[in-house]
């Protein structure tokens, strides 16, 4: 019977079909992180300024981690928005921190100039704390609560409204359900 | 010509050793084979679709020199990949687990493979049983009525053209409303025709079919009627036994999912990475282009080398290259043999034949690099194969050796470095081409001076207009205060007079790197600036440090 084969040529193709569509509709790149809700790795970073700062000396603060890196265009993108957002915070319990990753001191210095970043930065000389925060785009960004538990990953550049109220979230151990997505550069 | 730093070269080469990754061992076997077979097994989170061990994306270098060093510090290989993917979940994983919700990923495929065969044997089977039993029963199991009309979605027998009986004729009447019915239906279902055109000519052809089913049915056929053609046919298309078709089908699948197997197989054993421009994509396992006896020698070659039992290694290389001549390993290693025992053009040739083979081979940009640097005194073409190198590799102890190397040679081809200079006794130049004085620093900076720290005294022509500077002096680890003389052996372009009017800085640089500003590194200016070159007593103090 023609519609019997059309219906089983259909339950054959259909769920084909939409795997394929739903393949499409997919970020081949993204890679969706399993640390949400997870303690943060903690780290010692070596800041620009000098100083050594880890994440332990953070505790009890909400923390804005931000990866990124001079040759990025989205971090270009992102970096005024950042500096804005920190302008708002900076006299609460909250604390915002920089790694460049895979850039040059001279590099780093000059984008940290350009964009008048007051904020503490440093570098992540081998991508040591990159990978402990399983980052594969860039920019990246966390939200560490002030217990020390990752409440928000955005990968991409972000706004300054939604740093300043995910970090309200984060300050209050809200954790957020999904990651956010905004443009991003692959990490070389 | 031995070179001035042979065990530094030496030391070097085996740390450069560690970010080969051919296939073969590196002169630390365990620990390079672990770091591979470990990397082999993650996906590279910037190309995706290769491991971390053959990607050269600078994430991936990053990543395995983590995995070596979790490697060194005693992990086991579950313990590393369980690292990974406890920060990029299991998708890190080439080979998904076999456990959970990924042995879905295992099984999945074998499943469909046994539902795809069940249902072809299936098919296969309904198939025959309808041809076999369709023809002999044909009058017995005649329906009647409308029922019949079904008969017409089906060949009842097929009719012989040469053949002039009436029972034929009947039979190609019926092949005929067969198709009339099916061209009926298929201008019915593309809309030509409205329904009850549709019924009422679907009606008229079932009953002109159920009379000539009918009339089929009390025309019992004449076997002696049957031409020999029409037998012949049948046999042809059928076989003389009905079971044969089904066990072609079967033999047909088998061989597929063998054939399928076996190129799979194949394939994943004899594709590898291109190692060269000119390389090809398969290995040893199809083509044998690298013969496991060359293997062999080349594995005993770098651990006679990691010895320094040199004859041993010469000739277990020469074995290589005897049966491998274009094997860039055994032809670096050649290099560095022939640069211990002195012969820097012979070494030069070895490390230019390996990178002919493989142009961004560590071990061999390093041996050339040297070579041309020590030995050739071709700073500029030293520069530029370090720099090369430079690109090549990860953030570490490496890097900073290369680094360190590139600060100390001059920035154009010609100017040797100071301590070469006054080494050699080169050609005093006269006073009068000459600028030289004391550096001194400043009480309240001494006590953030970096233990290797390096000074660097630079002259720019007093006429400004950018470009390198004019002369540059490095002097490593400086006591102060520190007599210098600058003097037209530290120009940096070759073949420019150290003359008229300069300005004197002076930079004591944390990292040793000029190119980088760092915070910690320290500045001073004569103050008299700009002065004459052939002026004595220019003393400087530096009294500026970089926040």
């Amino acid at each position: 019977m023609p519609v019997r084969r059309f219906v089983i040529t259909l339950l054959i193709i259909g769920p084909l079909l939409a795997l394929l569509a739903y393949g499409f509709t997919r970020d081949s790149h993204y890679i969706v992180s399993p640390l949400l809700a997870k303690p943060a790795t903690p780290f010692t970073l070596k800041l620009f300024d000098g100083r050594t700062l880890t994440l332990d000396d953070l505790r009890g603060k909400a923390v804005f981690l931000n990866f990124w890196a001079s040759w990025c265009i989205p971090c270009r993108d992102e970096a005024r928005e950042l500096e804005t957002a920190w302008q708002k915070i900076k006299d609460k319990n909250m604390v915002f921190l920089g790694v460049a990753v895979q850039d040059t001191d001279q590099n780093a210095l000059e984008f940290l100039k350009e964009f008048n970043i007051t904020y503490p930065n440093g570098k992540d000389e081998a991508a040591k704390i990159a990978v402990d925060y399983g980052t594969w785009g860039i920019p990246e960004s966390f939200f560490i609560d002030p217990q020390g538990r990752i409440t928000y990953k955005h990968v991409g550049a972000i706004r300054a409204a939604l740093v300043v109220s995910k970090l309200e979230e984060a300050e209050k151990g809200i954790v957020s359900a999904q990651e956010g997505k905004g443009d991003y550069s692959a990490i070389k | 010509m031995k070179l001035t730093q042979p065990c530094r070269l030496l030391a070097l080469l085996l740390l450069l050793g560690s970010i080969v990754h051919y296939s073969d061992a590196a002169p630390a076997p365990d620990l390079e084979e672990q770091t591979r077979a470990i990397s082999a097994e993650l996906r590279c989170v910037v190309c995706q679709n290769l491991s971390v061990a053959d990607s050269p994306s600078e994430m991936a270098q990053q990543m395995r020199a983590i995995v070596r060093e979790q490697v060194q510090a005693g992990k086991s290989p579950d313990q590393i990949k369980e690292f990974f993917v406890s920060k990029y979940g299991e998708w890190v994983l080439l080979k998904p687990r076999t456990t959970g919700f990924s042995a879905l990923l295992w099984i999945l495929p074998y499943v469909v493979l046994v539902l795809g065969v069940v249902a072809a044997l299936w098919l296969a089977h309904r198939w025959t049983r309808k041809k076999t039993t369709a023809q002999p029963t044909m009058a017995s199991r005649l329906p009647s009525g409308a029922a019949r009309a079904e008969l017409l979605h089906e060949e009842i027998e097929e009719p012989d053209l040469e053949d002039s009986s009436a029972r034929a004729q009947l039979l190609r009447e019926h092949a005929r409303l067969r198709g009339e019915l099916a061209e009926l239906e298929f201008d019915f279902q593309s809309g030509k025709l409205s329904e009850s055109d549709y019924t009422a000519l679907k009606q008229e052809i079932v009953a002109k079919s159920v009379d000539v089913v009918n009339r089929l049915a009390a025309t019992p056929p004449e076997p002696q009627a049957k031409s020999a053609s029409q037998t012949r046919k049948r046999e042809a298309r059928r076989g003389a036994n009905p079971q044969f078709g089904r066990w072609q089908i079967i033999a047909g699948g088998v061989f597929l999912l063998v054939f399928g197997l076996a190129l799979g197989v194949m394939l994943t054993r004899s594709v590898r990475e291109r190692d060269s421009e000119g390389g090809t994509i398969t290995g040893d396992f199809m083509t044998g282009t690298t013969p496991p006896a060359a293997r062999a020698a080349l594995t005993e070659g770098k651990q006679a080398f990691s010895k320094q039992d040199f004859p041993k290694a010469i000739e277990a290389f020469k074995r290589v290259l005897a049966e491998d001549p274009n094997n860039p390993e055994a032809h670096t290693y050649m290099g560095y043999i022939l640069v211990q025992a002195g012969h820097g053009d012979g070494a030069l040739m070895a490390f230019d034949k390996a990178l002919l083979q493989a142009p961004n081979f560590p071990m061999a940009l390093w041996g050339k690099g040297m070579v041309l640097y020590q030995d050739k005194k071709d700073y500029a073409g030293a520069r530029q194969v370090l720099e090369q190198l430079l690109s090549l590799i990860p953030a570490g102890e490496e890097r900073n050796e290369v680094v360190k190397v590139l600060a100390t040679i001059p920035t154009q081809g010609g100017a040797t470095t100071p301590s070469t200079a006054s080494e050699k006794g080169s050609a005093a130049p006269s006073s009068s081409a000459q600028i030289s004085g004391k550096i001194s620093i400043d009480a309240k900076l001494k006590g953030g001076i970096d233990p290797n720290a390096a000074l660097f005294i630079i002259a720019r022509p007093a006429t400004g207009g950018g470009g390198p500077p004019l002369a540059v002096k490095k002097i490593d680890r400086p006591t102060f205060p520190v007599d210098y003389t600058l003097s037209q052996d530290n120009v940096m372009m070759q073949g420019t007079p150290f003359t008229g009017k300069i300005n004197l800085t002076v930079r004591l640089d944390k990292d040793g790197n000029p190119v980088t500003r760092s915070p910690g590194d320290m500045t001073g200016e004569y103050k008299k600036n700009p002065v004459e070159v052939g002026t004595k007593n220019v003393d400087v103090v530096i009294d500026q440090a970089t926040e």
